[in-house]
């Protein structure tokens, strides 16, 4: 019976990366390898990934997970060895030449860096303009007042005709930004922008990021700063060239990333249609469930079920059934699960207080329904 | 016949901030002979990018003069108007800084070629050629197409040296070039500097924070907190500490 139902549930496995009809980016079995004189290194083992216009996501990831080479992916300054990118509707690597492909990414993306890459001979009204001179888009007497427009939005219009030399690093990557938006792209591509800059100019830009987002602009930022991925709407995890499953990072934040890693190979995915039993009342609890997407009556997408049961061996405390829309439930098996959380007491630490929370909650619901 | 190319007098300049006036060079009073390797030593804050760019017009300064002479003329920089310095540095000035700056969606050649497109001093095909003989000098050339972020830090400091010979300027100004480089890749940077002064007569001055570098330049001046002296090494080290 049990092989029977871990068969059913492998039959059902979905793959993450769906078409999506409004998808900004989109990666499938993006694979990148370096030879080197070490041999040949697997930097992206084969990323599946969909970002939607309008999203604000942050990419995290240990030094050498692959971060870069994802963005390099995105920005097409790099190949994939295998697989396909396309972004803003166009592949952007099959049967496009160089050439065709800088043209395409002047009038399609801004690309923001850690350190800024302003022209240092030029005024930050020129740095502005330079982009729209290579693209030649807008007329050459609307450019100097785009580009005025555009340092005005950043709150440097007073310094347009300073060299970058005379103005902070603050406003250096302020200009940069302006830069960026120069051609008026759909989407933003950042990586590490604050990451030479202090708390203070650091918020400014993301409130910045924030404002192109509200515009309907897509914004990808790589970025180390926790106190960053908290604002944006996805955090995507890079450990090892694997892309986490953002169901298991979702609910577990406190893990380890070669943890994440593991639960990400071992997660089964399955899709279960609105009102249908998840979890019958009474059975055994044979793996930890996560809501990945859409709602349950109880529990929304990133939180995790019948843990108690799980961790204490009893059998289901209650009926678990989908909402009134179909949901994705990942599921880990028991034996992994339990093994890793030996391994990782913060985060088991983390599912016994909200144990503890849920507890609390049910038993004060059963006295006020005695 | 050695002869002056840049000289400042009684140069001044002071900040106002909301804690009180901070002088940053005073009474400046320097020589610099064409063909000359220049250091500045000094520590973090005693006035040597402030001197830079005094030496390159991008800042105003508070009193004193700085001129420039070449081909018999002498020009006062800080007399023209923003559009005729920003000229004028064009030709003769190249810059380079501790961060390259390239732009990462060019290539290295296309990098190269962008102050000669911004100045209109050579037409679109006599641009990229020299772009390419420049990479050439820097032994780069089989790179030329390659996009910045697949070269290494070296070979990008090595693409911003020249991008700053683009418009063949006399002199190049470099605020410490070798600031993010390890100390093998500095040594082949300082190399690159060197030759360009012996073979190819170019005027450079170069601040840097490291007092190691003074032995390696043909003249080198100390800065500490916004005056000059001239460099003998235990003089320099006596005047550094007492400052501490």
């Amino acid at each position: 019976m049990k092989d029977a139902s871990r068969a059913k549930r492998k039959a059902d496995l979905v793959r993450d990366s769906a078409s999506h009809p409004d998808a900004m980016i989109e990666l499938r079995g993006v694979i990148k390898r370096f030879s080197n004189a070490a041999g040949v290194f697997t930097v992206l083992k084969g990323v599946d990934l969909t970002i939607k216009r309008g999203e604000f996501v942050s990419v995290v990831g240990k030094s050498g997970s692959g971060k870069s080479t994802l963005l390099n992916m995105i920005t097409g300054i790099d190949h994939p060895t295998e697989g396909q990118v396309v972004v803003n509707a166009n592949d952007i690597y099959t049967g496009v030449s160089e050439s065709q492909r800088s043209k395409w990414r002047g009038k399609n993306l801004g690309i923001v860096f850690q350190f800024f890459q302003l022209l240092p001979m030029l005024t930050l009204l020129e740095n502005v303009m330079l982009p729209m001179d290579y693209v030649n888009l807008y007329d050459f007497d609307e450019r100097p007042k785009r580009a005025l427009e555009l340092l005005k939005l950043v709150g440097l219009e007073a310094f347009a005709n300073k060299l970058p030399v005379l103005v902070s690093t603050g406003q250096q990557q302020l200009a940069a930004i302006a830069r960026a938006m120069a051609c008026d792209p759909p989407l933003l591509v950042a990586d590490e922008p604050t990451g030479n800059l202090d708390t203070r100019s650091a918020d400014t830009i993301i409130q910045l990021f924030e404002q192109f987002v509200a515009q309907g602009k897509t914004v990808v930022m790589v970025t180390h700063d926790p106190s960053l991925t908290s604002r944006t709407h996805r955090n995507i995890i890079l450990s090892d060239g694997e892309l986490i499953n953002e169901a298991i990072s979702k609910a577990l934040p406190k893990l380890r990333h070669r943890h994440m890693l593991e639960f990400t190979r071992l997660a089964q995915t399955r899709v279960y249609q609105a009102g249908e039993v998840i979890l019958a009342k009474g059975t055994e609890v044979d793996c930890f469930y996560i809501v990945k997407q859409g709602a349950l009556e109880q529990y929304q997408a990133g939180e995790f079920f019948a843990e108690t049961e799980l961790l204490r061996g009893e059998p289901s405390a209650r009926e678990v059934r989908a909402g009134k829309m179909p949901v994705e439930i990942v599921t880990l098996p028991k034996s992994d699960f339990v093994r890793v959380l030996n391994e990782s007491p913060i985060t088991a630490e983390a599912i016994e207080q909200i144990i503890q929370r849920r507890l609390a909650v049910q038993q004060a619901t059963d006295a006020f329904s005695k | 016949m050695t002869s002056t190319i840049l000289e400042l007098q009684n140069v001044n300049k002071t900040y106002s901030t909301a804690a009180g006036d901070f002088v940053a060079l005073k009474n400046i009073n320097l020589e610099i002979t064409a063909g000359e390797f220049l250091g500045v030593v000094g520590k973090s804050g005693a006035g040597k990018s402030t001197l830079l760019n005094m030496l390159n017009g991008v800042d105003q300064l508070t009193s004193g003069e700085v001129c420039f002479q070449a081909e018999g003329e002498r020009l006062s920089i800080h007399q023209l108007t923003e559009d005729q310095r920003a000229s004028w540095r064009g030709k003769n000035m190249g810059v380079v800084y501790q961060s390259f700056q390239l732009l990462p969606m060019l290539t290295l050649a296309e990098n190269i070629m962008l102050p000669m497109d911004l100045s209109n001093h050579f037409n679109p095909r006599k641009a990229k050629e020299r772009a390419l003989e420049l990479l050439e000098l820097m032994e780069l050339a089989e790179h030329a197409h390659k996009l910045p972020s697949f070269i290494s830090g070296g070979q990008q400091q090595r693409v911003a040296i020249a991008r700053a010979l683009a418009n063949d300027p006399p002199v190049l100004v470099a605020d410490e070039p070798t600031g993010s480089l390890d100390s093998v890749t500095a040594d082949h940077i300082f190399d690159v500097f060197s030759q360009l002064v012996e073979e190819r007569g170019k005027t450079i001055i170069m601040v840097t924070h490291d007092l190691g570098l003074a032995s390696r330049f043909s003249r080198s001046l100390t800065i500490v907190d916004g005056e000059l002296a001239e460099a003998q090494t235990e003089f320099d080290r006596t005047m550094l500490r007492r400052r501490k």
